[in-house]
């Protein structure tokens, strides 16, 4: 991946955490993240297909994607934005949803921060939330060990 | 899609009961194989009704298992609701790592544009 480097750490229950640093500038970073024209550009895994979107990007602004994944199943995601700091951070709600709107699943925070490094941008994502955000809050440390355990455990236990 | 519904509430389960250190701890100390609750509880400063009750959340969400026998009661790590929750934080960590992908791409192809137009926006 050249220039860019990416790390991930799952640093609580049910929070996921990765950074990466773009070769760009934080102002357009921030706007490939809200304008619906560099959206349709990159949104979404390889081979999804940004079909619409609809952003509107300020607090209490709602956004929808209708993604296209490879073999045609269509998936929307949505919610509702609760911070727009330009070209600082964004903070928004994130569901998936039915084709009319309709929840499929509990409600999830996203949270984008974007630091400029000399030109270069450091984008951090937090994408957690949901029913436990005061647990989360307060039980930051000591999660990696155990899930270091768990996850050897678990490839142990799927061999047998 | 009856089926996501319960899938998700074990979800959440899972993570409610994942929310507390004592109760990663206890599962990280089951990882390395069964044990008996006095053994469970002997590095925690607490009793042995509240390491009980800690036992019981993590049952109750389907991550342990308890034998029987009446005395001894060991407990046993069980898998299917760590994977699961695994499995949701795999998949958005491939969400967005392909999407950042993308973007990489899409903002290095957007910056070349722009210098062979001169001043743009």
């Amino acid at each position: 991946m050249d220039a860019t480097s990416s790390a991930v750490t799952q640093s609580s229950d049910r929070e996921l955490v990765i950074t990466r640093i773009f070769d760009a500038p934080r102002s357009l970073v921030f706007k490939a993240w809200i304008k619906p024209e560099h959206l349709a550009r990159w949104w979404g895994p390889r081979d999804f297909e940004l079909v619409s979107c609809e952003v509107d990007a300020r607090p209490g602004g709602s956004y929808r994607f209708h993604m296209r994944g490879p073999s045609g199943s269509d998936h929307w995601p949505q919610g509702v934005f609760r911070e727009v700091a330009e070209p600082e951070r964004l903070v928004m709600t994130w569901r998936w949803a039915d084709a009319q709107g309709r929840p499929k699943d509990p409600e999830t925070i996203l949270t984008v921060t974007f630091e400029d490094l000399n030109g270069q941008t450091k984008l951090t994502l937090h994408h957690g939330g949901f029913e436990s955000v005061n647990a989360r809050d307060e039980h930051h440390n000591g999660w990696s060990s155990a899930l270091d355990c768990l996850s050897e455990y678990l490839v142990d236990t799927s061999r047998r | 899609m009856v089926h996501h519904a319960t899938s998700t509430e074990r979800l959440n389960a899972t993570f409610a009961a994942l929310a507390d250190p004592t109760r990663r701890a206890i599962l990280a100390r089951l990882a390395a194989g069964e044990t008996s609750v006095s053994e469970l509880a002997a590095p925690f400063k607490m009793s042995l009704p509240a390491v009980s009750k800690h036992l019981k959340v993590l049952e109750r969400a389907g991550l342990i298992a308890r034998g029987r026998e009446a005395q001894w009661r060991p407990c046993r790590l069980a898998a299917g609701p760590l994977k699961d929750a695994a499995e949701w934080i795999e998949h958005y960590r491939q969400f967005w790592e392909q999407s950042f992908d993308r973007l990489d791409e899409y903002l290095r192809e957007l910056q070349i544009k722009e210098k062979g137009n001169g001043r743009n926006k």
